[in-house]
């Protein structure tokens, strides 16, 4: 029998929307047991994350499962293996309880504006007074410290703020920016890596500590060469044909570095056979046999010949005929037929993979298990998303999916806190325990008639 | 103002790192190393391949000056071992003893054809963590597969949900937005997992292998496309500056009056129209927004659309400063879209020390680094040292794992380091 990672780890979470969730889901992977404090209030845009999402064309509700707190398969995937209790942390009595499991943790974590948990009374300062060494991980967009901490965030506006926004397009079009909420993802990474190192340091130290990350910070980071070209050379990265697009170079623009690794061409996207959305191959050729190969790949055309194209600077400088060339050979060819015969020749290329690419057609991610199925209680079986890696002595799968609101009240509350049975019956209905706003659930009454039951 | 106390040590002293790490994982390893671990990076006798990696200071190429390399070695140690020759295997195993972690992006097979798989390396060293970071992981049809930063955003998912309406581009290109970030994604993940096994360790003493893939950690980096599709089937299409959508959503990227943008997408709602209204009413921008009607939230989601058009032309009349500033005054979370030109000046991140100076004695002078993405107030997360000159750091690493003077002469003089 082999143990998890972070067997014995507990994480109090009082995270919502996205990029706190994000980092606890990979806390519960790794084996930490996250309980997520829940207070599933619509009127607060949903600030458990169990929004029913209402913007056409962004939900992850299955079409044939009718919309409630427990149906969103994006919910699913993002809370794996968390266990769920529902208390209202402004009350006196939930504010007691969630003290009382911190006074078991080892970790907290929220991803509220600065200061909010303060102003519940659940401050750094207050929660050392019940647990002198816990770990407090706040992931605000600009921190807790700073003129403009109580300024809001998003992962778009994180994305904008820091840089990233604006490394991504083509010259004289708009930022084409990033499709999704990458600083929500990634934000949740910091996150994740402020709790595990923190927890290194107590490990050695003894020691707890408030660890205070800013996401716009952590953004930036990620711009690094760049800046230094900035800080270093003195080079704005506002300047004609930056950014260059899927280019290392825009054609007609002095050389200069895109800040994505070595200058390359081709380096560029191309059209494949089918004429869909997605359908569509990136090569990449970083040296004059990775290209010389390629001109094999398509048969040795006679354009290719040209000896403008020997060389990497003859390249850069006709990318424009050179990424004609290359088009016109891929058009006719599936995306995944390309990228085998580039690569049984050495050819750097991929496919460009859609979401509905990854999950059906990626044979690597199939034969890895990335998208192995895994049990809800309500939806059933679905595909889940897995680690991207495979621990030797320690195996992380996500063999379950997100608890049902208040799953774990019974066992949190009752068994473990010493909440009575009619104590609980009555906070279902007087707000500490259940919005009085929100029709109680049935199996919240059911599970507590069966505990009552059983005992 | 900085909350830090640069004397302490970082949350990781004590731990030591063994990089042998190119492009896809020193990302990895500099957060190992500003977080206080002794990282030492295994180089090739003339150094990595990623000193020769632009941009280069003063424009001017050589191994020493790669900005590249400078960003992505900060902190770490630097020592050359000649790997190609049975001696160089020696020394690094005599290494790798003395390590809690091996970091490593070799080609899948590679060490283990050297005599330096895992089973080898920790038969000395059972607590030994090595992490395997490479682009498809150890196994599985695509494990020799060559790829680039570009080829992992083509593959990942992050190319087919960024670029452009049709209206901006009748191709709809896919585009890799830029930075290198899918060496980036591969690496946080790396870090995840081996700071769990580390962890782990605390406890039971036991060391492990890792196979880490950054295709892998691309895939799960595109938020909600991977669950949309798996629950509903719907994919998404891409959209100009904003989240891609399976059906077209409105534009989020407001043009300012400066020639900018503002990003002021996701997040109307009833409690924020108020002071969002009464802020474009003082600026003589509201128009028939301050009508009561717009109070009712089924208004505000049936009018989304009409709302957006009036912020769009109050946001078109002034700076996107102005726009960013008062958004967020009013309670939106607005970003404007900067370029890194604006960043080292912004006040708020100066304040936070979020910009050091590094010193560099070889050109005497120091250079402003983005620093530590959160403040750790007990172990500060930071940079303690410019990136390392190639080979630094080999004769006192040696020194430190038994190789005395005479011993370290012969093999500089064999070539070995």
């Amino acid at each position: 029998m082999t143990n998890r990672p972070l067997e014995g780890v507990r994480v109090l979470d009082l995270t919502w929307v996205r990029a706190g969730p994000w980092a606890t889901r990979w806390m519960a992977v790794l084996g930490a047991d996250v309980i997520k404090v829940e207070w599933p209030e619509p009127a607060l845009g949903g600030s458990t994350g169990r929004v029913v999402r209402t913007v056409p064309g962004m939900g992850a509700n299955p079409p044939d499962i009718a919309p409630t707190m427990n149906s969103d398969g994006h919910f699913n995937d993002m809370h794996a293996l968390k266990r769920s209790v529902t208390l209202n942390a402004r009350t006196p009595r939930g504010l007691e309880l969630v003290k009382k499991i911190l006074a078991q943790s080892d970790v907290i974590i929220e991803n509220f504006s600065a200061g909010v948990l303060s102003s519940w009374g659940l401050g750094y300062d207050e929660m050392t007074k019940v647990k002198p060494d816990i770990i407090y991980v706040s992931m605000a967009g600009f921190g807790q410290a700073g003129p403009l901490a109580e300024y809001t965030t998003m992962g778009p506006s994180v994305q904008a703020l820091s840089g990233l926004t604006s490394l991504s397009g083509v010259p004289d079009k708009p930022p084409a920016g990033w499709g999704w909420s990458y600083m929500d993802d990634t934000g949740g990474m910091y996150g994740i890596i402020g709790m595990l190192t923190a927890l290194q340091h107590r490990a050695t130290t003894g020691e707890g500590q408030h660890v205070d990350l800013s996401q716009v910070a952590a953004a930036i980071t990620l711009t690094g060469p760049a800046l230094l070209d900035l800080s270093v050379n003195g080079r704005p990265s506002r300047r004609s044909g930056f950014p260059p697009g899927n280019r290392t170079t825009w054609p007609g623009t002095p050389v200069l570095d895109n800040y994505r690794g070595p200058q390359a061409a081709p380096h560029n996207a191309y059209r494949t056979a089918g004429g869909g959305h997605n359908d569509w191959a990136t090569i990449a050729c970083s040296d004059d046999s990775e290209w010389q190969a390629l001109v094999g790949v398509m048969g040795s055309p006679t354009w290719a010949a040209d000896a403008k194209y020997a060389t990497l600077e003859g390249r850069l400088k006709h990318q424009e005929a050179l990424d004609a060339g290359i088009a016109a050979w891929a058009i006719n060819l599936d995306k995944y037929a390309l990228m085998e015969r580039c690569q049984a020749d050495g050819v750097p290329a991929m496919p460009v993979q859609s979401s509905q690419d990854r999950v059906d057609n990626d044979p690597q991610l199939r034969a890895r298990g990335m998208y192995d199925p895994a049990s809800h209680p309500l939806l059933g079986t679905w595909p889940m998303q897995h680690a991207p890696w495979q621990m030797s002595g320690t195996p992380t799968p996500v063999d379950h999916g997100a608890p049902i609101c208040g799953e774990h009240n019974i066992p949190i509350l009752v068994e473990w806190l010493g909440v009575s049975r009619e104590e609980l019956r009555e906070g279902y209905q007087d707000n500490t325990f259940w919005p009085r706003s929100v029709p109680i659930e049935s199996y919240l009454l059911e599970a507590l008639e069966h505990a009552g039951a059983a005992s | 103002m900085t909350t830090t106390e640069s004397s302490l040590p970082g949350p990781l002293a004590g731990v030591r790192v063994i990089e042998l790490a190119d492009r896809i994982g020193q990302w990895c390893g500099k957060m190992m190393a500003d977080f206080g671990a002794d990282v030492i990076k295994v180089e090739p006798l003339g150094g990595v391949a990623e000193r020769k990696v632009g941009p280069f200071y003063q424009d001017v190429p050589d191994p020493e000056r790669s900005l590249y390399f400078w960003h992505y070695n900060t902190s770490k140690r630097s020592i050359t071992i000649d790997l190609e020759q049975q001696a160089g295997r020696d020394l690094f195993r005599t290494l790798v003893d003395s390590a809690d972690i091996l970091l490593e992006t070799m080609p899948p097979g590679r060490l283990p054809s050297m005599g330096l798989g895992y089973e080898v390396l920790s038969a000395n060293n059972p607590g030994l963590i090595m992490t395997s970071l490479t682009p498809f992981g150890q196994t599985g049809p695509w494990r020799d597969y060559k790829s680039t930063d570009l080829l992992h955003l083509s593959a990942g998912g992050q190319m087919a949900g960024s670029g452009y309406d049709a209206s901006d581009d009748p191709e709809q290109q896919p585009i890799a937005p830029g930075g290198g970030n899918g060496w980036h994604m591969g690496s946080h993940y790396a870090y995840i997992g081996t700071l769990g096994a580390l962890l782990s360790r605390n406890v039971t003493g036991a060391g492990q292998y890792l196979d880490v893939s950054v295709h892998e950690a691309c895939a799960l980096t595109t938020e909600m496309h991977v669950p949309m599709y798996i629950y509903t089937g719907n994919v998404v299409q891409r959209q100009t500056g904003r989240h891609a959508g399976s059906r077209p959503t409105p534009p989020t990227q407001m043009p300012t009056g400066d020639g900018r943008y503002v990003n002021g997408g996701l997040g109307m709602n009833a409690g924020r129209m108020k002071p969002l209204v009464a802020w474009m009413d003082s600026l003589g921008g509201a128009g028939d927004l301050t009508d009561p009607k717009y109070a009712d939230p089924a208004t505000i989601m049936a009018e989304g659309a009409h709302i957006s058009e009036q912020i769009r032309t109050l946001v078109g009349r002034i700076t996107a400063d102005e726009a960013f500033h008062g958004g967020q005054q009013a309670g939106m979370p607005w970003g404007a879209v900067r370029s890194t030109d604006d960043l080292p000046a912004d006040k708020h991140f100066r304040a936070r020390g979020f910009f050091p100076d590094v010193e560099h004695p070889e050109v005497g002078r120091s250079f402003a680094y983005p620093g530590a993405a959160a403040i750790y107030p007990k172990s500060p997360w930071r940079i303690y040292r410019r990136a390392p000159l190639i080979g630094e750091d080999t004769q006192i690493v040696l020194h430190e794992i038994g190789v005395d003077a005479s011993a370290f002469a012969a093999l500089r003089a064999a070539g070995v380091v």
